[in-house]
C-alpha cells in the first residue's frame, strides 16, 4: 500500500538527523541515511556503534529523541499505521511463538497486519521458503534455519516495500544464509528496499549496493559499491574494527 | 475501529491458545491457589472454633486471587519476551491501546478458569454455603478480578518490558490493589452470612457498608483502573 | 529567595509548636500531637497532587524537570507520610493504649505511605533510558493519585473507632494549628525545590562527564 505522498518522493526509507540517547551517552548522534526505491544497504559498525539503535528506530520501535522516519512518505511516529504496514522487520531474534505450529504464526501476523486473501498469501509463502511439509510443526521444534525462514516469511507476509533486517545471519549455516541472500536478492528485484545490519562484511558486500559505517553513533562513511573497492573495503573495515578494542 | 478487532481477537486468541497447550502457568496459579486456602485453613485450626470460618475464606480467596493474579500477569507479557515476539507485535500497524485490552481479557479469563477452580474449593474446605446467592457471588468475582488484572497487566508490561524482576510487579500491584479488597471482602463476607446486608456506622467517617455499596465500589474500582491503564499503556510501553 | 522560604516556614513551626505548648494547649495534652499530625497529613495529601501535577507535566512536555519534581515530591510526601502515621501511632498508644487498630483515618495513612515507598522503590529499580523511567514514573504516579481517593471511600467500609472531638476552645489554638500548617506546607514546598534542583546538577554533571 502506498500513499499519494510516497508517490511524490523516490525515498522510499528516510531517517533525517536522528538522536538517541539512553543514558547521558548519546547511542545516535544526528544520523541521516535516505535509501531510494530498490536500494539494498548495509549498516557496518562494531558493538556499540548504534547499528541495532537505528533500525529500532527505523522500525518504530524506538522513539528517537530528535529527529524523524519516513517510510514510503509517512512519518512513522505521526502515521505508524501506515509506516509499518509498509515495513517487514528480521533480526537474528524470530519473533515467532514457540507454542504456535508453523501456520498459527502466519495467521496470527496476517491478523494483525490485516493481509487480505490470507490464507493464499500463507500458502504461497510457504511454497516460497519451503516450510509447505512443516506447516502443523510447532515453531519450537524447528531447526534453526527453518526458523529464520518462518521468521522472514512471518515479515513478508503482509508485502512490505521497505525491509529492516538486524543482524539476520546469525546462528545460520551457509546453506541458510544463501537461502536468505536469495530471498533478500528476489525482494529487491521486486522493487523492495532492505537496510540490514551484520558482522559480515562479505554476506553485506554480497546483498547491498550502498555500504554505511557507524562509528560511536555517527555515519563514518556512506558510499555505494561504485564508488569502493569491495576487497578494500572489506580489508580496511576489518582492520578499523580491530582497532577499535 | 474494525481494523483494531483483528488485531485484538488475534492476540487475545493466540494467548489463550499458548496458555492451553503449554499450560506454562494455570497448574502452577491452581496449585499455589490451593496451597494458599489450605494453609490459612490448617492456621486457623488449633483456634478450635473461635476464628470465625467466613472471615478466613474470605481472606484465602482474595489472597489466592492476588498472588495466582500476578502470576497469571507476569506470564501476560513473559510469553511475548522469548524470541523477540514483543518487537514482532510493535512493529505492527497496532494501537498500544488495543494490546491492552487484549492482554486484559486474556488474563481476565485466565484467572476466571482459575476462580472456577478455587472457589468450590474454599467452599467446600471452610463449610460455606451460597447457594442462594450464587449470582452476587459471581459478580463480585468478576469486578474483583477485572480489577486485579486491570492493574496487574499494566505493570506486567513494565516489568517484563524493562526486565525487571518479578518482584517489583508483586509490590507495585499490591499497592494500588490494597484499597479494593476493602469492600471485596467486606462484599464476601455479606455473602457467607457473616455480615448483615447492611451495617450502620457513626463517628466522623460515617461507616457506609452495605452490600449494593461495596458491589458499588468494586464497579466504580475497575472503571477508573481500566480506563487509566488502557490510556496509560501507550506511555509505558514505549522505549 | 530559597533561604528566605527556609527560614520563614521554620519560624512558623517553631511559633506553632511554642502556641500549642502554651496559649493555645489542648488538654490533655497528648492530644497536643494534633498540631504536628494534621499538618503533615494535609501535607501527605498533597505531595500527591504535586506528584500528579509534575507527572502529568513531565508525559505532556517531556522536560525532565518535570521528572526531578516529582521524584522530589514523592520523597517529601514519603517523610510527611512517614511522620503522619508515627504521630498516629503515638497518639493511639496515649488514647486508646494500643499502637495501631484499623480505622479509616489510621488505614488511609498506612496505605499512603506504601503508595509513596513503592512509588521510591520503582524509581529505583528501573534500568534503560532515563526518559522510559521517567515515563514509567509519570504514569505510576498519575495511578498512586487515583489511588488515593479510593483508598478514602474503601477505608470507611471500616467502623470508626470513638474519636475524640476536637472542639477549638481559642483562637490561639486555631492559630497554632494554622501556623502548622501553613509551615509544613511551605516546608515541604522547599525541600522539593531543594532536591529537584539537586537532581537537576547531578544531571548536569553526568552529561558533562559523558561529553
Amino acid at each position: 500500500m502506498i500513499t499519494e505522498a510516497a508517490r511524490s518522493t523516490d525515498m522510499a526509507l528516510t531517517v533525517r538527523s536522528v538522536s538517541k540517547a539512553f543514558t547521558a551517552r548519546p547511542v545516535l548522534r544526528d544520523v541521516s541515511v535516505a535509501l531510494r526505491r530498490g536500494q539494498a544497504a548495509c549498516l557496518y559498525g562494531i558493538n556499540g556503534a548504534g547499528k541495532s539503535t537505528l533500525l529500532r528506530i527505523a522500525a518504530g520501535l524506538l522513539r528517537p529523541d530528535a529527529g524523524s522516519v519516513w517510510i514510503e512518505g509517512n512519518d512513522v511516529r505521526e502515521h505508524p499505521d501506515t509506516a509499518k504496514r509498509c515495513l517487514g522487520v528480521i533480526s537474528h531474534a524470530s519473533m515467532v511463538y514457540s507454542e504456535l505450529t508453523v501456520l498459527e504464526n502466519l495467521r496470527f501476523a496476517g491478523e494483525l497486519y490485516r493481509v487480505s486473501d490470507r490464507a493464499a498469501r500463507i500458502e504461497q509463502l510457504l511454497t516460497e521458503t519451503g516450510l509447505g511439509p512443516f506447516r502443523y510443526d510447532r515453531a519450537g521444534i524447528l531447526s534453526r534455519g527453518l526458523l529464520q525462514r518462518l521468521a522472514i516469511a512471518r515479515a513478508l507476509l503482509h508485502e512490505p516495500t521497505v525491509l529492516l533486517a538486524d543482524e539476520p545471519f546469525t546462528g545460520l549455516d551457509v546453506q541458510a544464509s544463501e537461502h536468505l541472500i536469495g530471498i533478500f536478492d528476489t525482494f529487491a528485484r521486486r522493487g523492495g528496499t532492505i537496510l540490514m545490519t551484520t558482522h559480515d562484511t562479505r554476506l553485506g558486500l554480497r546483498c547491498c549496493e550502498r555500504v554505511v559505517v557507524l562509528d560511536q553513533g555517527a555515519a563514518l562513511l556512506d558510499k555505494t559499491k561504485d564508488e569502493i573497492d569491495p576487497e578494500r573495503f572489506a580489508e580496511d573495515y576489518l582492520s578499523y574494527a580491530r582497532s577499535q578494542n | 475501529m474494525k481494523s483494531a478487532w483483528s488485531g485484538f481477537k488475534a492476540i487475545v486468541v493466540k494467548d489463550l491458545v499458548i496458555e492451553l497447550r503449554a499450560r506454562q502457568v494455570l497448574p502452577t496459579m491452581i496449585v499455589l491457589g490451593m496451597l494458599i486456602v489450605f494453609i490459612l485453613r490448617l492456621v486457623s485450626e488449633p483456634s478450635s472454633g473461635r476464628v470465625e470460618m467466613p472471615m478466613m475464606a474470605a481472606a484465602a480467596l482474595w489472597i489466592a486471587f492476588l498472588f495466582s493474579g500476578l502470576l497469571a500477569q507476569e506470564r501476560s507479557f513473559g510469553v511475548e519476551q522469548q524470541n523477540g515476539c514483543i518487537d514482532g507485535l510493535w512493529s505492527a500497524p497496532l494501537d498500544a491501546g488495543t494490546v491492552y485490552l487484549a492482554k486484559l481479557l486474556a488474563n481476565v479469563v485466565i484467572l476466571s478458569i482459575f476462580e472456577m477452580v478455587i472457589v468450590p474449593a474454599v467452599l467446600l474446605s471452610f463449610s460455606l454455603r451460597v447457594t442462594a446467592r450464587w449470582l452476587d457471588l459471581v459478580i463480585v468475582l468478576a469486578l474483583g478480578n477485572l480489577g486485579i488484572s486491570s492493574v496487574g497487566t499494566l505493570f506486567s508490561a513494565v516489568v517484563q518490558l524493562t526486565r525487571t524482576r518479578g518482584a517489583l510487579l508483586s509490590i507495585v500491584v499490591l499497592v494500588v490493589l490494597m484499597p479494593m479488597l476493602i469492600p471485596a471482602s467486606f462484599a464476601l463476607l455479606v455473602l457467607f452470612g457473616a455480615m448483615p446486608e447492611e451495617v450502620a456506622g457513626s463517628g466522623a467517617m460515617a461507616f457506609v457498608g452495605s452490600f449494593r455499596v461495596a458491589q458499588g465500589y468494586l464497579l466504580a474500582f475497575d472503571a477508573v483502573f481500566v480506563v487509566a491503564c488502557w490510556l496509560l499503556f501507550g506511555v509505558v510501553v514505549e522505549e | 529567595m530559597r533561604r528566605w522560604f527556609m527560614a520563614l516556614s521554620i519560624v512558623m513551626l517553631i511559633l506553632s509548636t511554642w502556641l500549642g505548648l502554651t496559649k493555645g494547649q489542648i488538654v490533655p495534652i497528648q492530644r497536643n500531637i494534633l498540631y504536628v499530625h494534621v499538618p503533615n497529613s494535609i501535607g501527605a495529601l498533597l505531595g500527591f497532587a504535586a506528584l500528579l501535577l509534575a507527572s502529568v507535566g513531565y508525559l505532556v512536555t517531556e522536560r525532565q524537570i518535570y521528572d526531578w519534581i516529582a521524584a522530589a515530591s514523592a520523597e517529601v510526601g514519603t517523610v510527611l507520610a512517614s511522620i503522619l502515621n508515627a504521630t498516629g501511632m503515638i497518639f493511639s498508644r496515649a488514647e486508646w493504649n494500643v499502637w495501631w487498630t484499623p480505622s479509616p483515618r489510621l488505614i488511609s495513612s498506612a496505605l499512603l505511605w506504601f503508595l509513596y515507598v513503592v512509588y521510591l522503590i520503582l524509581r529505583t529499580s528501573l534500568p534503560g533510558s532515563r526518559r522510559r523511567r521517567a515515563r514509567i514514573c509519570a504514569v505510576f504516579g498519575i495511578i498512586a493519585f487515583l489511588d488515593v481517593p479510593m483508598v478514602y471511600i474503601s477505608a470507611r467500609f471500616i467502623p470508626d473507632i470513638h474519636r475524640p472531638d476536637f472542639s477549638f476552645e481559642s483562637s490561639w489554638q486555631t492559630l497554632a494549628l494554622v501556623l502548622g500548617i501553613a509551615g509544613t506546607i511551605a516546608l515541604a514546598g522547599v525541600l522539593i525545590w531543594l532536591r529537584a534542583d539537586l537532581l537537576r546538577r547531578r544531571f548536569e554533571l553526568e552529561n558533562q562527564l559523558h561529553n
